[in-house]
């Protein structure tokens, strides 16, 4: 089919008005400087199912999104013809509330479903950074988390069901409506994370929680690095409950308002005011043995800190939980000696760090004096290093995922080529280049 | 399948003669689970001890087109762990070590032949623990939980065992040794660990489990709440989770449980209750304390009769004793039954009792029931008698009303015990023609012969559960639900 052709094929699925082929919010739509060719906004999941399906038979190269604040992750991809612009999928399709379950469209922001919820006293503990505003599906597909994961766990936990687009158009769905199912194959936890590449999410089961009658908020301020690791070791090792224990070094504290320190730990604890006094009471303990100083927080503080990772790089370390201070400070020393200033914000009691990174490199000290040693370092504990956001040069001077040990690369690209054999979806961007 | 004493020579070099059983009566053991309607004793049974002998094993199987069926403890309900068309067995009894305690991050890397309880025990005087705890925790594997993806009581608060795997080592059915996940969280790629849980050995063997230990809480406490009638029961299950409270575990036993439980177990439950709601809460002194007032006040609204709290662990343990031995107890009422396992979302659970009594009513037969209330995981026993001219087809067919009941209120076929040969015929109640042919996709990628498991959790295979039904499912006295 011919470029005229194809535009008025999907004019014809989604509506003349729905199909963007130039312009600024076509330009918007660009990943890693590479322009779709149209930006393509499907009003219900059958549009999405008729859109798949032309791609899939004409082999256009499809990119979906939803509020477009991941589009920096993954690597910058060779083509894009069509960016699937999911977000006029808003439908709250059935919250019953006393189930605490909701299921609802790909494009529903994260703060809409909140306001939903939180009519009926819940939530969906979901707070990747990058804010309110970007959608449930773009989130789950990115498996982006935030520092509520101690607590309440991440899109692995909290999807229980998805339907989703294949490659070829097939509506599929998986899992269940209901909080506790094993019927088939755990598919749901498959498609989290996976940045779209086996399928399009299109709608999301979710388990939610209640939101709790009381929250407290603290900041625990230390004289160094060994000291906070000593705290975050004690808090883990206690009965307390808190449900975020994030790490903070001193420049992400400044870009966050706060006076610098050389490491600090934000700790919120959600109960019955009681047990927030008592828990705030014995963290306030803690602290003072490991040498800290306690200042309160406001909840405005959360949503925040992700001032601090806005930065033109951003890179995510997943480690040992116990050796979450030691990459902090491996990562703050080797951008120092770049020149490279990098705000470090962690969940801590999860073992992975982020950094906002400012400043200039030359593309291959990045990959050879940043990257290179913290990736050997953390692979040879099981971890990671994934750059979630550079400049397209850093990104091609490293892999911005790092390697998958084999075998699990070769069963993963089986995947792959079981369900999108033509590499439809977000070709060219996923780790492994699946 | 005939399989050549070549084959055996084959298996004997891998494992040692001590390590296959190939007589007659050492087979004969391993021919069912917990479900012992479903029989089908392997050719041979393996008990490998180390993973590259469990990797050899599924190679030569692949080379030989030779089945092969996983098995830890044998205390699945789902015709999970039996050979329904011969073949390998791989019994994971011999593979049962800790291989790491981690407490700094919060974590033990397990063989899956390791009991589940085992593992709490080795850890809780560091004050830590293992959370998933179906009811046969003292005796069933943790490869067997992974496996299933296994629930029990607490996972209202905790989550089921795919919640608390971080790492998997598996052998694939095409031979490989996949390492995925780990102590560090968030490994680019596709979340094999999530997704291989709850394969029910149809995508490989597991041969190590790291799962994520919890610190023992702060305290517990525990709750005896009894009603008259089940539905007022029901009511209050739904007013709990209502009011923003997630015990750790809520439990509903029915008027003929409490009944066999006193007379079985001990336990003291209240007599002549028609429903009684265990309920247990755990957290913070002060958090724990405030949430049973909640929850005394929400069961005299709803018309409870008497509401205990234990007061010390002995008393909690002699409560939950009941519970965790129910379905033995019930023995003593009826020696035959068929258990169900279905889920419905919570707010349909005093609609889904009311239904329960009027498909019991209407097949005239007893329907008993203790379940997971708070997740709406339903485990309603019905009890028939083999003796009596077709009350077994009755049965079976208030088991297919109660299903589609189930279904039609947006629940579940299986909450917590797997599917295995069991409900393979009920897949497509539940999931699309589409849906089905991606799972079983899905496991082509891991399996590419089709050896794993033949016949189980997918319902195309001629071996799966369709040609296996009717007949006189019963469970041995003795099993957990």
């Amino acid at each position: 089919m011919s470029a005229p052709d194809l535009a008025e094929t999907l004019a014809a699925i989604v509506g003349h008005e729905h199909v963007v082929r130039e312009g600024a919010e076509l330009s918007a739509t660009a990943i890693d400087g590479i322009l779709p060719r149209w930006r393509v906004r499907p009003g219900s999941v059958d549009e999405v199912s008729r859109v798949m399906a032309l791609a899939g038979s004409e082999g256009l190269a499809v990119a979906p999104r939803g509020s477009g604040s991941a589009r920096d992750l993954g690597m910058p991809p060779a083509r894009i013809d069509v960016a699937l612009d999911l977000t006029r999928l808003t439908g709250i399709m059935e919250y019953v509330p006393a189930d605490m379950v909701a299921t609802v469209q790909a494009g529903v922001r994260l703060d809409v479903l909140a306001r939903e919820l939180g009519k009926h006293g819940q939530m969906l503990p979901l707070d990747p950074y990058g804010g309110a505003s970007r959608t449930v599906g773009g989130v789950l597909a990115s498996g982006a988390s935030g520092p509520r994961r101690f607590r309440y766990g991440t899109g692995r936990d909290l999807l229980l069901g998805a339907r989703f687009v294949q490659a070829d158009g097939t509506v599929t769905w998986a899992g269940a409506k209901v909080v506790k199912s094993v019927t088939g194959y755990e598919i749901p936890k498959l498609l989290v994370g996976s940045l779209g590449t086996l399928g399009v999410i299109v709608e999301a089961t979710l388990r939610l929680h209640p939101a709790q009658p009381a929250t407290g908020s603290w900041l625990f301020s230390f004289p160094s690095r060994d000291h906070g690791a000593v705290f975050v070791a004690a808090v883990l090792a206690s009965d307390l409950e808190p449900e975020r224990v994030a790490w903070l070094n001193g420049v992400a504290l400044v870009r966050t308002g706060r006076e610098s320190s050389e490491a600090a730990v934000a700790v919120s604890v959600a109960s019955v005011p009681e047990a927030v006094a008592s828990q705030g009471a014995a963290l306030e303990t803690l602290a003072g043995s490991a040498g800290g100083r306690a200042s309160t927080l406001d909840d405005e503080f959360w949503p925040g800190l992700t001032a601090a990772l806005d930065a033109p790089i951003v890179v995510k370390l997943a480690g040992e939980i116990r050796r979450v201070s030691h990459w902090a400070g491996e990562l703050q020393k080797l951008c120092a000696h770049h020149g490279l200033t990098a705000a470090v914000v962690g969940e801590a009691g999860n073992g992975v760090l982020r950094a906002g990174v400012e400043g200039r490199v030359l593309s291959q000290d990045w990959a050879r004096e940043v990257v290179s040693p913290l990736r050997d370092g953390l692979s040879s504990e099981g971890g990671s290093l994934v750059v979630e956001r550079a400049p397209v040069e850093l990104k091609h001077a490293a892999d911005v995922w790092g390697p998958v040990p084999e075998p699990a690369l070769t069963v993963m690209k089986r995947l792959k080529a079981e369900f999108d054999p033509r590499g439809i979806l977000n070709r060219g961007r996923f780790a492994g280049g699946l | 399948m005939a399989l050549s004493p070549a084959f055996l020579n084959e298996l004997e070099r891998i494992l040692g003669t001590s390590g296959v059983v190939s007589t007659p009566e050492g087979r004969l053991a391993y021919e069912c689970d917990m479900h012992t309607y479903y029989k089908g004793a392997p050719d041979f049974v393996v008990l490998p001890e180390t993973t590259a002998q469990v990797a050899e094993v599924v190679q030569l199987c692949r080379r030989e087109r030779v089945a092969i069926v996983p098995r830890g403890s044998g205390t699945g309900l789902i015709g999970g762990a039996m050979a329904p068309v011969g073949g390998v067995m791989v019994s994971m009894t011999r593979m049962n070590r800790i291989l790491d305690l981690d407490f700094p991050n919060r974590c033990a890397t397990v063989q899956p032949g390791l009991i589940n309880l085992w593992l709490s025990q080795a850890t809780r005087e560091h004050g830590y623990y293992f959370a998933p705890d179906p009811s046969s925790q003292m005796v069933s594997s943790i490869g067997g939980n992974a496996s299933t993806n296994a629930g029990g009581p607490h996972c209202l608060k905790y989550g089921i065992t795919v919640n608390h795997v971080l790492g998997l080592e598996l052998v694939t059915g095409a031979g490989e040794i996949l390492r995925v996940g780990g102590k560090a969280v968030d490994a680019p790629g596709y979340d094999l660990t999530g997704a291989l849980v709850g394969g029910e050995g149809t995508l490989g063997l597991l041969t190590a489990i790291t799962v994520r230990l919890l610190h023992v809480p702060a305290g517990v406490k525990t709750l005896l709440a009894s009603f008259s009638a089940i539905e007022d029961a029901s009511e209050a299950v739904s007013a709990i989770v209502g009011a923003g409270i997630v015990p750790a575990a809520l439990e509903m036993i029915d008027e003929v449980f409490v009944r066999a439980i006193n007379e079985g177990v001990g336990a003291g439950y209240p007599k002549g209750a028609g429903a009684v709601l265990l309920i247990e809460l755990d957290g913070p002194a002060a958090e724990i304390e405030a949430q049973a007032a909640r929850i005394v006040q929400i069961c005299r609204d709803h018309a409870a009769l008497e509401i205990r709290v234990a007061r010390d662990e002995a008393e909690r343990a002699l409560l939950w004793k009941g519970r965790k031995e129910a379905a033995g107890a019930v023995g003593r009422v009826s020696s035959t039954w068929i258990l169900q396992d279905a889920v419905v979302p919570r707010s349909r659970l005093p609609e889904i009792m009311r239904e329960v009594v009027a498909i019991g009513a209407r097949h005239r037969l007893v329907i008993a029931n203790v379940f997971h209330a708070g997740d709406g995981n339903l485990h309603p026993m019905i009890l028939y008698d083999d003796r009596v001219a077709g009350e077994l087809e009755r049965a079976h067919q208030a088991n297919d009303e109660l299903l589609r009941a189930c279904l039609a209120m947006g629940g579940s076929v299986t909450g917590e015990h797997g599917v295995g040969l069991d409900k393979a015929w009920s897949m497509p109640l539940q999931f699309g023609d589409a849906d089905l042919a991606f799972m079983a996709r899905f496991r082509r990628a891991l399996d590419p012969d089709g050896i794993m498991n033949p016949g189980k959790l997918l319902p195309s295979h001629p071996a799966c559960g369709e040609s296996f039904r009717p007949a006189a499912p019963r469970l041995p006295t003795g099993t957990w639900v």
